[in-house]
């Protein structure tokens, strides 16, 4: 076995925000050696709390989005403050119940976002599992 | 100050209720930050288990709890950040727990020792940086429309009829900006990577995690040249200017450039 310097690959995703706890997530989620394989016999398995990573997915839902902004980028720029940015409230929360279910359908747990991104980590199945059970 | 023989009599003999989470391997030579805080809560004392020329950092976890709240999480990096702007690191993935001090002395160090200690030098005196970049909505929306006709008669269609009657034009002008953005995330990205080119040995570009992300790219590079990337990505800024933000983090442990090749396990 070696242990070799050399680019990963892909990474997980994480949080939208760019709050410390998402560049984090984004940096040691599914990163870094595998412990099993180095130490097989006194290895513990311990329950890790399901961690969920934002994927971007192309999808209806972010075609809607994109849209919206940028009719409230219009907006904003050629009409009076006030009555405007309430109708572009208005807008949003209607589509957004409209959609509710392809956002849900676009959510994705980070294990099938690895599994995706790196099929050939297979060392990761320890992990990814006890982050499917919660 | 061997850790390995107080770590090892704390989990030994009864039924286990602790075990030894392994963060990384460094070493034998370095040492741990003063501030260093482990993962669990309490958090665990961050120490060194040493073995020839190599160690681990690990602390003492109690196993009747699941790891990885954000402060887990956090403590994670911190414990193998903190070290890797005076060493190099080897990160575990999160999550590495074994039964003993023992175990990881001699499962994980003794047995891989000259594997980890060429690996180690291989990475001594370089440390991972990554660059985020994230458009500004508005200033990005309007480079679009402005670079696409198409987009701007679908602007115009979907405001000149109710919003019920526009969402065929809203999906279409959705579609195009969202693979406009593809495109010069794209482009970019490799812009970044060019600029980069001089000071990093190797580059990961990793896959957007916000649909307004403009790159996103872990670099390894020389700690001494620090200054050279912060200088290339400044060059950066001021041709982008308000089209995008641009954040360096680092140095950080080599998370994205560390690979166990074990052929047949």
């Amino acid at each position: 076995m070696t242990t070799a310097i050399q680019p990963a690959g892909g990474g997980a995703g994480g949080g939208g925000s760019s709050s410390g706890l998402a560049d984090v997530i984004d940096t040691i989620l599914d990163k870094g050696l595998v412990i099993d394989a180095y130490a097989r016999l006194s290895l513990v398995g311990i329950e890790i709390v399901s961690i969920d990573a934002r994927v971007v997915v192309a999808s209806v839902d972010t075609y809607l989005r994109f849209a919206q902004a940028v009719n409230r980028l219009q907006i904003s720029e050629t009409e009076p403050k006030g009555l405007p940015d309430l109708t572009g409230q208005a807008v949003r929360g209607a589509a957004k119940s409209k959609t509710q279910s392809a956002l849900d359908a676009a959510g994705q747990k980070v294990s099938d976002f690895i599994s995706q991104a790196q099929p050939e980590q297979q060392k990761a199945t320890r992990v990814q599992s006890s982050r499917e059970d919660k | 100050m061997t850790t390995s023989d107080q770590l090892g009599d704390q989990a030994q003999g009864t039924q286990r209720k602790s075990g030894i989470y392994v963060y990384g391997i460094v070493p034998a030579d370095a040492r741990v930050a003063e501030d260093a805080r482990g993962v669990g809560d309490p958090p665990g004392k961050v120490e060194v288990i040493r073995e020839g020329h190599v160690g681990a950092l690990v602390s003492e976890v109690q196993l009747d709890r699941a790891l990885g709240t954000p402060d887990d999480l956090q403590a994670h990096e911190q414990v193998l950040d903190s070290t890797a702007s005076t060493a190099p690191v080897l990160p575990m993935r999160f999550g590495a727990v074994l039964t003993d001090a023992d175990s990881v002395a001699s499962e994980v160090l003794r047995d891989h020792h000259d594997e980890f200690a060429q690996a180690l030098s291989e990475l001594k005196g370089r440390a991972e940086y990554i660059v985020k970049g994230r458009y500004n909505e508005n200033a990005i929306l309007g480079e679009v429309l402005s670079e696409n006709e198409q987009a701007q008669a679908l602007r115009d269609d979907i405001r000149s009829k109710p919003e019920d009657a526009s969402r065929d034009s809203q999906m279409a002008l959705g579609e195009i900006i969202s693979n406009a953005i593809e495109t010069k995330r794209q482009a970019d990205t490799q812009t970044v990577v060019s600029a980069l080119e001089g000071v990093a040995s190797h580059v990961n570009v990793r896959p957007p995690t916000h649909e307004y992300d403009a790159t996103h790219i872990a670099v390894l590079a020389e700690i001494d040249r620090q200054s050279d990337v912060e200088q290339a990505l400044n060059q950066l800024r001021e041709n982008w200017g308000d089209r995008m933000q641009l954040r360096l983090l680092g140095p950080l442990a080599a998370y994205d450039f560390v690979v166990a090749d074990a052929p047949g396990g």
